[in-house]
């Protein structure tokens, strides 16, 4: 998170915020900052508060405690901050009966668009998202990933100044997703601020520059990527299917293993900060044929999460 | 494709585009309104449309405001640059709108039954337009109480029959208080100018229920824009 400048104000900032529910759930005492073209990650088990910040930070609910600023503004009514902002909620609402070009349309001129703009936009939007063929189809005939591409055109259209989008990778299929993370790699390189709630670890790590983990409604952890993934998740696994037993004593007596364990006929090791895999590799070269395999995997904001609150996110590894 | 920009052409567009949905609500007020307006006696027949009127008025709005809620509609409207007051009052205007139309068959066949009553038909049409927006008003207001299309008829239901009877609706009123209390309610208006218009004998002259009717009009319209929020923003 970049501190503010006099002459430029955080593209986002909050501070205490908390929105409480009946049953105790919500979030509560939340801050966080997001300068222009910086990429935030919200992250944590369902429940844990993500899209209700996100929420907030939209101007679709209001929080009990706290402020938000957009742009320096804190009025969540003003439409001159909401006409900055792109939104794409958990639930991919639309009117089922109008098709998805007159839903767009719709949408984008609510933002403010001339006809030509919003026609244009609309154009290369609907091409891009795959829906071209679909346009004059209704809502109500469309599927989940389809309404939910819709709901992407229709945060993007206005080129916001801030996206906030939540699981924006549900339901979409693999060439959607790799499509939607160039876009928005794209829109943050050209000074789009871009909020993310999401589970989707591969989707975290390639896009976003800093990272929020929720749990139970607070905040648990925040930080870079790479920091987070040295400091919490700390070491690499490396897994060696073997040809022939060895003595766990022994490769757990390296100074390069911090804990080995098997299962059948392979070996789980866990290096020790800072070790590489080839110095276990070294080891076992005195024993040739040993290894058949070895796979060694990098720890992931899955990993940082598990690490935090014991909770593994779904589909993290 | 027709395209819609604004929320009212929206509405509109979407109303248009729902050709089943369309010709059943232009033809349901018809199926009463043939009987009432030819056969019944004026009193009656002011009675049932009165009635008639009141209910479409409320039930319009109220029952799409409960849908866009539970589907999510209602949060995404929370993120377009209008303020609350103003989407309100564009839907429920276009809503009332609508409901005016779907009324004007009836409007019209009562001033073919009685075309010497003209002098009626200016309040007529405005206190109609009156409770329709105060209806959809009503509506929408119940909405935020309710989880389904079925409970905001329970909402509105509830406090809109005793209302009727307090606009003496349903019985003459001759107590100097109930009188007062019912020309502070609409429907008394709309009723007033209903039984004038089919050849009763109502309470008050012509010009008398067209102010009326304005200024329900015009108060309804300032109180949608006061409870955008209210309605819009409530979780």
């Amino acid at each position: 998170m970049k501190a503010d400048t006099a002459s430029e104000p955080s593209a986002l900032a909050a501070t205490g915020l908390t929105r409480t529910y009946r049953g105790g759930k919500g979030v509560f005492d939340i801050t966080l900052k997001l300068a222009a073209g910086e990429v935030m990650g919200l992250m944590g088990p369902n429940g844990s508060g993500k899209t209700t910040l996100l929420r907030i930070l939209a101007t679709a609910a209001t929080p009990t405690a706290g402020q938000v600023r957009w742009f320096g503004n804190a009025n969540p009514h003003d439409p001159s901050v909401r006409r900055r902002l792109g939104v794409m909620l958990d639930q991919p609402a639309h009117f089922d009966k109008m098709t998805g070009y007159q839903n767009a349309w719709f949408f984008a001129r609510q933002f403010g668009l001339s006809e030509q703009l919003a026609r244009d936009r609309l154009d290369e939007l609907f091409h891009w998202s795959g829906l071209w063929d679909a346009r004059e189809q209704l809502v109500g005939e469309y599927s989940l990933g389809m309404k939910r591409k819709l709901n992407l055109v229709e945060a993007l259209v206005h080129r916001p100044s801030i996206l906030l989008l939540d699981e924006p990778t549900l339901a979409l299929d693999y060439r959607a997703e790799l499509d939607l993370i160039e876009r928005l790699q794209l829109l943050s390189l050209t000074g789009t601020a871009v909020v993310l709630a999401t589970n989707d670890v591969h989707l975290a790590e390639r896009l976003c520059d800093y990272v929020i983990f929720l749990h139970d409604g607070r905040l648990i952890r925040e930080g870079h990527v790479p920091q987070l993934l040295t400091e919490v998740a700390g070491s690499k696994e490396v897994q060696l299917q073997l040809n022939s037993p060895i003595s766990l004593e022994s490769l757990r007596a390296l100074p390069a293993v911090e804990a080995a364990n098997v299962e059948g006929d392979t070996v789980h090791i866990i290096l020790a900060r800072g070790a590489n895999p080839a110095q276990v590799l070294a080891v076992l070269n005195g024993t040739a044929d040993m290894v058949s395999t070895m796979r060694v995997r990098r720890p992931n904001l899955g990993d940082v999460f598990l690490k935090l609150t014991g909770v593994a996110l779904p589909g993290a590894r | 494709m027709t395209l819609a920009g604004t929320i009212w052409q929206r509405e509109l567009v979407e109303f248009a585009q729902r050709r089943r949905a369309l010709v059943i609500k232009l033809a349901f007020p018809l199926v009463f309104g043939i009987p009432l307006v030819f056969a019944a006696p004026p009193l009656y027949a002011a009675i049932s449309l009165t009635m008639l009127i009141a209910i479409i008025g409320s039930l319009g709005a109220g029952a799409v405001l409960t849908r866009e809620r539970q589907s999510g509609l209602t949060l995404r409207y929370r993120t377009l640059p209008v303020t609350p007051g103003r989407l309100l009052i564009e839907r429920l205007s276009t809503s009332a709108v609508i409901d005016l139309l779907q009324v004007t068959p009836v409007l019209v066949l009562i001033a073919l039954r009685q075309p010497s009553q003209f002098a009626w038909w200016p309040a007529l049409v405005l206190s109609t337009a009156a409770v329709l927006l105060i209806g959809n008003l009503a509506g929408a207001v119940a909405s935020t109480l309710s989880d389904s299309p079925g409970e905001v008829m329970l909402y509105v239901f509830i406090p809109l029959l005793p209302l009727l009877y307090l606009s003496g609706v349903f019985t003459p009123l001759t107590q100097p208080a109930l009188l007062a209390i019912s020309r502070l309610l609409p429907f008394s208006y709309l009723h007033e100018s209903v039984l004038g218009a089919l050849g009763g004998q109502p309470n008050l002259l012509p010009w008398e229920t067209l102010l009326g009717g304005f200024g329900f009009l015009v108060g309804a319209a300032g109180l949608t824009g006061r409870l955008g929020r209210r309605v819009l923003e409530s979780d």
